[in-house]
């Protein structure tokens, strides 16, 4: 202690020098490394806007359209489809993953000594690559040689073929990510439900509430952060998601369960019609930034309402 | 009657658990037997668990052949280079972003936030078209046309750094508010400057968030097969995952299918991350739970 008051009998002229050197040092540290992210980073969301206003196969010089991108995916084609395709699918995906995991969530919020087996299984399948467990779903699915097929013949029933479907590659879609993604938004789940306080349930088991009011009146209340935070990273997730469909279903039945954004990613690493995956990429950007700004402000106005 | 349903109450929890459990995991049983089938064995059987009548561990070994270790060595390198400069970074960053007080330092702890919710889809592309237009390399003009840039080069796996790594660095600065700024004062009166007050104080006294930093990166470094995947084609160059992503897209076209190869490949690029979450669980586990709340 009696060397921290030295620092400050120091007078206000080293004080000055302190943080101006402070200053030089955290501009040192920060600036190279915001410089380089942003050459990675913020560049190509530049790039990618203006991409959007050209016409460019990355042969040739781009030419400047203007607006042409952007009114043809308004218009023409089948962008708008994609685009709500997306929508409805990574909304059942998300909504099905959010419900179900809280369900284990309060399953696991329990004492007992196989918990943790169980948080662990919960976990296990996202920390494997979606293109190293989901040719496990391909083979499996496979209408002549497939284990699903084959358990369905045991059973007695007709075999499915699955990839002729649109019904049952989308299932199998949402199957895949919920598969994938439950483990760790139940381990967030969890980690909200065990930060509320114990001293709450106690009360209202005092007043004699019921097992539904305390989750009604307590728990869900307290989980208000953690459940903004699995929706909102779910939302800008969803929107994005192409890897499941491009492994699972590349599109078919007929193009029926392609998306807007495995169209976009095939625009750009495969047919190279960059100026139409700039413009389709922008909007799906910005619809899923919307989508984010909605639910927020949905949050945030019934909290306040709450609160008043 | 009421002991009666409780115990009914558990262990119906435990039959559901069980079940969730077993499906949780069954893929990757799946995955574990039908690599050590042959290739004959496993087209006949069609099983949900294609047990081999005589398992080709051979199969596994297919890593160990002067092509097949390059990209388990590259997924290696790669991971270990990330891990490594993406915990300098938080440190570095996350210690002089909680403890200095200077000029822009709001703006800098916004702009970190704010690019965590920022679509991937709107660099993804541009971000590959930009590696394409490099000047100077893979054959490119001082304007960056007539070659093919970085595509295909194994510096792009090793260059860009994603701005989502920033989350890190936020991370860093919460565990920064937890630890007193005593031992940092105690430092600098014992004359120790910038370098020596973070390498002999802050990396001893926060090693635990640093794990919890350095297993999460490189558990999604590891993991990451999208930008090999889209960014390289020689699978020489390439990440053992990415190269599994090639494999499995070419599964939905038409022609021949050597599943087992598949399924031993996956079981290999699975063994790491498996190693990683058994041993440090907690770390990722906290790394996920602490995004979440304090995110």
């Amino acid at each position: 202690m009696s060397g921290m008051s030295a620092v400050k009998l120091r007078g206000p002229e080293k004080t000055i020098t302190r943080a101006m050197r402070e200053a030089r040092i955290a501009y040192w540290v920060i600036i190279p490394f915001f410089v380089y992210i942003a050459i990675w980073n913020l560049l190509p969301l530049l790039l990618g806007v203006l991409m959007g206003f050209t016409e460019y196969n990355a042969l040739t010089m781009p030419t400047w359209v203007g607006l042409r991108n952007y009114i043809r995916f308004f218009t023409q084609g089948d962008y708008l489809t994609l685009l709500w395709r997306q929508v409805w699918i990574g909304l059942i995906c998300l909504s099905l993953n959010t419900v179900l995991s809280f369900l284990i969530a309060l399953a696991l919020n329990i004492k007992s000594r196989a918990k943790g087996f169980f948080r662990t299984s919960m976990y296990i399948p996202a920390i494997a690559a979606v293109s190293v467990t989901s040719a496990v779903f391909v083979s499996l699915l496979d209408p002549l040689t497939g284990g699903a097929n084959r358990f369905l013949a045991g059973m007695g029933i007709d075999p499915i073929t699955w990839n002729h479907s649109q019904f049952w590659m989308v299932f199998w879609v949402v199957v895949y990510f919920i598969w994938r993604a439950i483990g760790p938004a139940t381990i967030i789940w969890l980690g909200g439900l065990q930060g509320i306080d114990p001293s709450l349930y106690e009360a209202a088991e005092v007043d004699g509430a019921s097992a539904i009011k305390k989750v009604r009146y307590i728990t869900l209340p307290g989980l208000r952060f953690v459940a903004s935070y699995i929706i909102l990273t779910g939302i800008i997730a969803v929107m994005q998601m192409f890897d499941i469909i491009m492994f699972l279903t590349a599109g078919n039945p007929f193009g029926q369960t392609d998306t807007l954004m495995f169209r976009i990613y095939r625009y750009g690493a495969v047919t190279f019609n960059l100026g139409m995956a700039g413009a389709a990429g922008t909007i799906l950007g910005i619809v899923t930034l919307l989508f984010a700004v909605v639910y927020f402000k949905i949050v945030l106005h019934r909290e306040a309402r709450e609160d008043a | 009657m009421h002991k009666v349903t409780a115990v009914g109450l558990r262990s119906l929890w435990y039959i559901v658990m069980l079940a969730i459990a077993f499906i949780m995991l069954y893929p990757f049983i799946f995955s574990l037997l039908a690599g050590l089938n042959t290739r004959t064995e496993f087209g006949h059987l069609g099983a949900l668990f294609p047990v081999p009548s005589e398992p080709v561990w051979s199969n596994l070994l297919i890593i160990f052949t002067p092509r097949g270790i390059r990209p388990v060595l590259n997924t290696f390198m790669r991971t270990a280079w990330y891990t490594i400069i993406v915990c300098i970074m938080s440190v570095l960053m996350g210690y002089v972003l909680s403890r200095y007080n200077f000029k822009g330092k709001k703006f800098f702890i916004t702009a970190i936030l704010t690019t965590q919710v920022i679509p991937g889809v709107l660099t993804l592309i541009p971000a590959f078209v930009m590696m394409a237009h490099i000047p100077f390399v893979g054959g490119n003009n001082w304007m960056g046309m007539g070659g093919r840039g970085l595509i295909n080069n194994s510096l792009a796996i090793y260059l860009p750094l994603g701005w989502t790594f920033l989350i890190w660095v936020f991370l860093f600065m919460q565990a920064m508010k937890g630890l007193p700024r005593g031992f940092e004062e105690a430092a600098e009166i014992d004359g120790c400057g910038f370098w020596r007050t973070i390498f002999q104080v802050i990396i001893p006294m926060q090693l635990p968030i640093i794990a919890v930093i350095a297993v999460n990166v490189a558990l999604g470094v590891w993991n990451d097969w999208l930008i090999p995947f889209m960014y390289i084609s020689d699978i020489q160059r390439s990440t053992l995952p990415a190269y599994l992503g090639q494999l499995v897209a070419a599964l939905q076209r038409f022609g021949d299918r050597d599943y087992p190869r598949i399924f031993a490949l996956s079981t290999v690029a699975i063994i790491p991350p498996f190693i990683i979450f058994f041993f440090l669980q907690r770390y990722i586990i906290q790394g996920i739970a602490s995004a979440g709340i304090k995110g």
